[in-house]
């Protein structure tokens, strides 16, 4: 029950189905169902990562600096983007080889920033949430929110890219769509 | 092929039999302004359904008359005294968005009654959820008076359900003009079982995950078992959606172990949501939500198959992995 | 193909930047549904993806792609902060109405991949003329998005009443710019189809993706 219940409470606060934050990404990722989780679980890093680093960052900018808060965030994605991209080139050639595009489209994105700036917002209004546990819990929450709109979408790939669908609509526009509809019986359980 | 063409052309006669048979029941309720949206509905919906597919350049068959019997569906999910010009907009947005977009009566996502009522909950809610009293008839361009909230809110709500059983079972109580006639639903679901037009998997698995959870977790604690088994059916269109939406062939799953479990999971999730957030209808919401499973389980099948078929033939067939051929329904 | 590829006007229709390739759809789904709106996002995505698009054509292009990315999407954090401060003196109400898309734009894909993808590959009096129309075909479609939602959504064009008695509140919420945003993305295809012969047929055959 509590699970279900859970399941529930990350449809109705993931970031796609609401504030469409990464829909791009998604479709970038969605020419096919393989790329689609990779990149999904590759933001999931990111969004955790960045999460993290995100809360230091709240923590020690002055409120009167927050113009300045994008630049540290992107600065912060970048050295993140760099580090993955060293760590992998490390560890195997081969990986790096095949991983990298993964790692290039999931680094600088409204689905990784716009987790950011979604928590950063969190935590302005609710002072209880600005600790680091805190952070990390809603980066990976925002991470496994994507995942399971990847998912979402895989199971339907098929379908929308069937040479059954109008040519007009084949592909993204039925995308779309479909995450309309799915997103609109996110908005009416809230 | 010619089989098939005329086995969808008497499913659609079936389901519309029944549902006609859930008009009457409404007129007899409420009137001649429900009789009149479902006209209304079934109208537009055959316009639109003809404009599309000329669009989409294709003809116009018997099959696609099907779009007229999710236009009485749609009907009967609503009010009988709702604004036509929403009736109208439901009903092209379940032939556009929810059904010719995505390819058709061929290539079929939602189910398009649902994905039309949950586009209505989202827009028009509040007037979505008030409806008449049995036996007060508004005139047809009449604007309705005095309408209550239906009969499965206050069960949501309070847990309590102050009509009798015979009263339950000829639908005179507050709610959707169809969702409401029990006796006629139980003796539609018989015959749309038993004549292979509905999931029999599927609905089942839907009423037993409903009243399984209903036994052992009452909506109030002041309910008995069976009470609490009984109303959880007859509420929220529990059996109403049971029938028309989650056992509809289109979408669910064709084998029936796969399809019970489809319309078990709905079952479970919507019983459990209404426990915690006392939302009216949520199956239906449940239902649309749960269409990537359904697409899941037909993917699983196929692939199940194509298993089983590379296992009998000596030169095996190759599966793709990501999903780039076309669509082989 | 080619010619229609490498003109300058591209960007308005036939690469649309929202339709065809479906960048920076998230600010279009969720804030696109008021003129206002769609207004203040107009002046944000302008001056920040010209002035960093147009500073970040300087950078080296023989420096590794990741930090030539990073690079890029540091100029347009750098650009964001005037930009926002001038919006906060003249649009002060554009930051509220935006929210959390206002710094979001400034890692839009137009600035961070597709000019390098893209733009850097032209001359910059060229690269500078395509960089305008892909910015107008934005704008474009943000209009006519904020004005339609606006009214089928609220009843009101640019915040005033005009007469229609059935609303579709949900066309404002961001499910309903999913939905319309594909409906247009679809009409939008049928547009460039009958503009750009034969090309139809070739998009029919494909998979996904429109690069």
């Amino acid at each position: 029950m509590f699970l279900i219940n859970d399941f529930i409470a990350l449809l109705a606060a993931n970031l796609i189905l609401t504030q469409a934050l990464g829909t791009s990404t998604l479709f970038i990722a969605a020419n096919s169902r393989r790329n689609l989780l990779r990149t999904a679980f590759v933001i999931t890093v990111f969004t955790v990562f960045g999460s993290i680093g995100a809360y230091f960052a709240d923590r020690l900018l002055p409120e009167k600096y927050s113009d300045l808060r994008l630049l540290i965030y992107t600065a912060l994605i970048g050295i993140l983007y760099v580090i993955f991209l060293s760590a992998l080139f490390f560890i195997s050639r081969e990986k790096f080889e095949k991983s990298r595009k993964y790692i290039h489209i999931s680094a600088f994105n409204c689905a990784v920033m716009g987790t950011l700036f979604t928590i950063n917002h969190r935590a302005a209004g609710d002072s209880s949430f600005m600790n680091l546990k805190s952070y990390a819990a809603a980066g990976l929450e925002a991470g496994f929110g994507f995942i399971l709109a990847s998912l979402i979408l895989t199971a339907a790939y098929r379908k929308l890219n069937s040479a059954k669908v109008p040519a007009s609509f084949r592909g993204f526009p039925a995308m779309l769509v479909y995450l309309g509809i799915i997103s609109m019986a996110v908005y009416t359980l809230k | 092929m010619l089989k098939k063409a005329r086995k969808e052309r008497l499913v659609w006669i079936d389901i519309t039999i029944t549902l006609l048979a859930l008009e009457l029941m409404a007129y007899f309720y409420y009137g001649i302004r429900s009789l009149a949206l479902g006209g209304i509905c079934a109208a537009v919906s055959l316009l639109t359904e003809m404009i599309s597919l000329r669009l989409m350049h294709k003809n116009f068959t018997a099959d696609d008359l099907m779009c007229t019997s999710d236009a009485l569906i749609i009907s009967l999910m609503m009010p009988s005294v709702m604004d036509y010009k929403i009736a109208v907009i439901a009903c092209v947005f379940a032939v556009t968005a929810a059904k010719n977009i995505f390819g058709g009566r061929k290539n079929m996502i939602f189910s398009p009654a649902a994905a039309a009522y949950v586009f209505m909950l989202a827009s028009w809610g509040k007037k979505l959820l008030l409806y008449p009293e049995p036996h007060v008839r508004t005139g047809l361009f009449d604007t309705p008076e005095k309408l209550v909230s239906s009969a499965s809110y206050v069960y949501n709500t309070t847990g309590k359900m102050d009509y009798t059983d015979f009263e339950i079972l000829l639908g005179n109580f507050s709610g959707a003009a169809g969702s409401a006639s029990i006796l006629l639903l139980i003796v539609a679901a018989v015959i749309l079982i038993f004549r292979r037009d509905i999931s029999a998997g599927a609905f089942i698995g839907t009423i037993f995950g409903t009243g399984f959870l209903a036994y052992i977790m009452p909506v109030s604690a002041s309910l008995t078992a069976a009470d609490s088994v009984k109303y959880s059916l007859v509420t929220n269109m529990v059996l109403f959606a049971a029938i028309y939406i989650i056992s509809d062939k289109r979408i669910a799953p064709q084998r029936e172990y796969y399809a019970f479990f489809y319309g078990l999971f709905i079952a479970v999730f919507s019983y459990i949501v209404l426990l915690t957030t006392a939302k009216e209808n949520v199956i239906i919401i449940i239902s649309v939500l749960f269409t990537p499973v359904a697409l899941g389980l037909k993917n699983l099948e196929k692939k199940i198959e194509l298993a089983y078929e590379s296992d009998l033939s000596p030169e095996p067939e190759s599966d793709d992995a990501d999903g780039k051929e076309a669509d082989s329904e | 193909m080619n010619n229609r590829k490498s003109t300058v006007f591209a960007g308005i229709l036939g690469e649309n930047i929202v339709l065809s390739s479906l960048m920076v759809i998230s600010p279009v789904i969720v804030c696109g549904n008021t003129l206002k709106n769609a207004e203040a996002l107009i002046y944000a995505f302008n001056s920040i993806t010209f002035l960093s698009v147009f500073i970040s054509s300087f950078v080296p292009r023989k420096i590794p792609y990741a930090l030539k990315v990073i690079i890029y999407a540091l100029i347009s954090s750098i650009v964001y902060i005037p930009v926002r401060m001038a919006a906060s003196e003249f649009f002060p109400d554009s930051i509220t109405r935006i929210g959390i898309y206002y710094p979001l734009l400034a890692v839009n894909s137009l600035i961070v991949f597709q000019s390098e993808a893209k733009l850097f590959r032209m001359k910059r009096g060229k690269m500078t003329a395509s960089l305008f129309f892909y910015i107008l075909g934005f704008d474009a479609v943000m209009l006519i998005t904020g004005f339609i939602r606006e009214l089928f959504a609220f009843g009101t064009i640019n915040g005033k009443i005009v007469d229609i008695d059935t609303t579709i509140s949900g066309l404002s919420q961001p499910f309903g710019g999913f939905i319309f945003l594909g409906i247009m993305c679809g009409v939008y295809r049928k547009i460039r189809a009958a503009a750009y012969r034969n090309y139809n047929d070739k998009r029919g055959g494909a998979d996904v993706s429109d690069k």
